[in-house]
C-alpha cells in the first residue's frame, strides 16, 4: 500500500513537470515565456550569453530583449548554426515553430 | 570508413519516417550542422553524421533498430548531446544516422519513500530540477558543471557531481535497454516480470549488465533508475584557498583518510588559478601576449582576484550535530599541514543557491570565452591515485606540457573515495588553425604520456576514442579484444555506435577501421 501512495504520488506530480505533458492538453505558452523557457539558462541577467555579449555589443544591449535591432532570420540562423561560443540548438529539441515564435518575439522588441 | 549506400539510407530514412514523423528526421546539410561538435578542436564536418531521428518513446526506438539491423545502417545514440569537451553531439564517425533522444524526455517514476527517480534520455538536470524543487519532493540531485545535458546520459559516461550523490555511475540502479535486435531487456531485478526492488537493489541474478551498458555501445538505454540522496538538515562548507602551489599535495594527503573514512562523503574539487580566473572573464583583460600567461602575470591576477593557486569547499552535508563534529575532524586533520585557514558557511534551508544542491546554470560554458574567439575545449581527464606525490606528479608533468604546447593549465582534482579525477582543459580559440593543431597534437601526446606513466582517462573526447582505447593496453589490449568479442555477439550487425570507446563491430575491423 505504501509503495502505491509512493506511485501515486509521483503520478500526480508527473503532472505538474515541465519534462512531461501526456494527458490534458497544455495551453501554449506565450513567445516572451518560450524565450525565457528555452533561452533564459544563458540570455537573461548574469547569464553566460549575457556576459559574453556584454563584452561584444554596443552598452545596453547585451540582453536579447533590449536589442535595438535583432533581426528573426538572423536569430533563427544563430540559433541552428550557433555563433561564437554558444552551441547551436537542433530541431530536435526547439521546433521550428517555437523558435519562429522566439525569433519573432525578439524581432519586434520588448 | 564504411559509407552507408545513398539507396540504402534513403530507404531507411523513409522508414524511420514512417516509425516518428517525417518532421522527426533531418539528412544533409541540417544534420550535419545540427549534430556537428560545437567546441571542434578540427573541421567539425569531418565527423558530422549522414541524418539523424528522433524517436519520442522506447517503442519508437524498438521500431528504428529492427530497421537499422535490417538495413545495417549503423546508428549513433544520444540522451541530449550536450556533453561539450568530450565531443558534445557529434559521433565519432561520420557515415551514421544519429538516434537522438532529446524528446524521450519524461521523469517516469519519483520514488520519494525509496530515494529514487526513474528517467528517460532527454531528461535534463535542469528538468529534475524544476520536478523536484516545484513539488517541494525531500529529494537532493547532484549535477556536473552545468546542467543543460541529459541525466542518463551524464551518468552513462560517468559523469561527477559535487554532493555525496556525485559518483553518478554508482548511484544507477536498474536500467531498460533497447537490444540490437531491438528487443527490450530489463537489467537487474528489472529482469523479474513484476519486480518490486528494480529501482532498490543493482546486482540481480548472475552476471551485473548496469555497468557494461555505461561508456558502451552494447544497447541503447531508454530509461534508469537513480537513486537520489534525502534532503540535509543543513550543509557546512568549510573553503580552502591554497595560496602556495605546492600545498597540493598535502592537502591531498589530508584529505585521503577522511575521505576514506566517510568523515567527507561529497566530492571536493580542488581548481588551480585558471580555473577560477576563467569563470570570471577573458583572460585578455588580463593579459594580452600569446602562449602561457607568465607567472608572475599570473600571481599579480590571482591575488588581484583573491583567488589561491588551489580552490577548494569540503562540504558537509546532513544533521547539524554530526556535521559540527565532521567539521572539527576535517579542521584538526588540516590544522599545521597546509598555510591556510578554513572559511566556514552554513546553509539551513530556504533558497538552494549556496546550499551544495545544484542550480541551473550554464556558466561552466563561460570558460570557453577565456581566449575570446568563438572558443572550444577538449578535455583530458585522467585518474590520478588519492596521493599527493602521484597528483603532483601528475599536476606538474600535465602543466609543463600543456605549458610547453603554450597553453595555460586550466585544471583540477576532484576526489572519488579512493582516486582521485584529474581533470584538464585545453582551451582553445576554433578561428586559431595553429591553436587548434597544437590542441590536437598535445592531446595525442598527453594520452601517450598518460599511459608510460600508468595513467588511463576515465572518459575522453570521441575524437580520441582509438587512442586512449589503446592505451589501456594490458596482456596486448585484452580488455578492447574481450569488449569486441562481447559486441560482436550481441550486436553482430554492428549497428549500435560503431567505433563508441574504440570497440569496433567485427566488419568495421574488417574494413580497417
Amino acid at each position: 500500500m505504501r509503495a502505491l501512495v509512493s506511485l501515486g504520488l509521483a503520478a500526480s506530480l508527473a503532472l505538474g513537470a515541465a519534462a512531461v505533458a501526456q494527458d490534458a492538453p497544455v495551453p501554449e505558452p506565450s513567445d516572451e515565456a518560450l524565450f525565457v523557457e528555452k533561452c533564459g539558462l544563458c540570455h537573461l541577467e548574469g547569464g553566460f550569453g549575457t556576459r559574453v555579449l556584454s563584452r561584444r555589443v554596443p552598452e545596453g544591449q547585451a540582453l536579447l530583449q533590449d536589442r535595438e535591432v535583432l533581426p528573426a532570420a538572423f536569430t533563427t540562423m544563430v540559433v541552428r548554426r550557433g555563433i561564437g561560443s554558444m552551441p547551436q540548438i537542433r530541431a530536435a529539441e526547439l521546433g521550428d515553430a517555437q523558435l519562429a515564435a522566439i525569433a519573432r518575439y525578439l524581432e519586434a522588441g520588448q | 570508413m564504411i559509407p552507408i549506400p545513398p539507396e540504402t539510407l534513403a530507404r531507411a530514412l523513409a522508414e524511420f519516417a514512417r516509425i516518428v514523423g517525417a518532421d522527426n528526421v533531418w539528412s544533409g546539410d541540417t544534420a550535419r550542422t545540427s549534430y556537428a561538435d560545437a567546441m571542434a578542436p578540427r573541421d567539425p564536418a569531418s565527423y558530422a553524421p549522414d541524418a539523424a531521428v528522433a524517436p519520442a518513446s522506447t517503442d519508437e526506438v524498438q521500431a528504428i533498430v529492427r530497421v537499422a539491423a535490417e538495413l545495417g545502417v549503423p546508428l549513433w545514440p544520444i540522451s541530449r548531446g550536450k556533453n561539450f569537451g568530450y565531443g558534445g553531439a557529434a559521433p565519432h564517425i561520420p557515415n551514421v544516422v544519429m538516434l537522438d533522444m532529446v524528446r524521450m524526455n519524461r521523469i517516469l517514476e519519483c520514488n520519494v519513500e525509496m530515494g529514487y527517480v526513474v528517467v528517460e534520455p532527454g531528461v535534463s538536470f535542469d528538468d529534475l530540477y524544476h520536478y523536484l524543487v516545484d513539488n517541494d519532493i525531500p529529494l537532493w540531485m547532484s549535477a556536473p558543471a552545468h546542467t543543460w545535458g541529459s541525466v542518463l546520459g551524464n551518468a552513462l559516461e560517468r559523469g561527477v557531481g559535487y554532493t555525496p550523490y556525485g559518483e553518478h555511475a554508482s548511484k544507477v540502479c536498474g536500467m531498460e535497454v533497447v537490444t540490437a535486435d531491438g528487443s527490450l531487456l530489463r537489467t537487474g531485478m528489472g529482469a523479474m516480470a513484476g519486480s518490486q526492488t528494480w529501482h532498490g537493489f543493482p546486482y540481480g541474478y548472475g552476471p551485473s549488465w548496469d555497468p557494461a551498458f555505461m561508456q558502451s555501445n552494447f544497447g541503447v538505454v531508454t530509461r534508469m533508475g537513480l537513486w537520489l540522496m534525502p534532503r540535509p538538515a543543513q550543509t557546512l562548507n568549510l573553503a580552502m584557498k591554497l595560496d602556495r602551489v605546492e600545498d597540493l599535495s598535502p592537502a591531498i594527503d589530508v584529505l585521503r583518510p577522511l575521505k576514506l573514512d566517510g568523515t567527507v562523503q561529497a566530492n571536493p574539487s580542488l581548481g588551480n588559478v585558471i580555473r577560477s580566473l576563467a569563470t570570471r572573464g577573458p583572460r585578455s583583460a588580463l593579459w594580452q601576449g600569446s602562449g602561457p600567461m607568465p607567472a608572475d602575470v599570473l600571481d599579480a591576477a590571482r591575488q588581484q582576484a583573491g583567488v589561491g593557486h588551489w580552490n577548494f569547499g569540503i562540504r558537509l552535508f546532513g544533521d547539524p550535530d554530526v556535521n559540527a563534529i565532521n567539521a572539527r575532524k576535517v579542521r584538526a586533520a588540516f590544522a599545521g599541514k597546509v598555510q591556510a585557514e578554513f572559511e566556514e558557511s552554513e546553509w539551513t534551508g530556504g533558497d538552494l543557491r549556496g546550499s551544495g544542491h545544484p542550480t541551473p546554470t550554464l556558466a561552466a560554458l563561460g570558460v570557453v570565452d577565456w581566449l575570446g574567439g568563438p572558443g572550444g575545449h577538449l578535455t583530458f581527464s585522467p585518474v590520478s591515485a588519492f596521493s599527493g606525490a602521484e597528483a603532483w606528479k601528475q599536476y606538474t608533468l600535465v602543466r609543463g606540457m600543456y605549458e610547453e604546447a603554450g597553453f595555460d593549465y586550466y585544471g583540477g582534482f576532484t576526489a572519488g573515495q579512493r582516486y582521485l579525477n584529474h581533470i584538464t582543459m585545453i582551451l582553445f580559440n576554433r578561428n586559431d588553425q595553429d591553436m587548434c593543431d597544437r590542441a590536437n597534437s598535445l592531446f595525442t601526446r598527453l594520452i601517450e604520456v598518460g599511459a608510460q606513466n600508468g595513467w588511463g582517462e576515465y572518459r575522453t573526447h570521441t575524437l580520441f576514442y582509438d587512442e586512449v582505447a589503446r592505451s589501456y593496453d594490458y596482456n596486448n589490449g585484452a580488455m578492447r579484444r574481450w569488449n569486441e568479442r562481447v559486441k560482436d555477439a550481441v550486436d553482430p550487425q554492428g549497428i549500435i555506435a560503431p567505433g563508441k570507446m574504440g570497440i569496433w563491430p567485427r566488419r568495421y575491423r574488417e574494413a580497417g577501421e
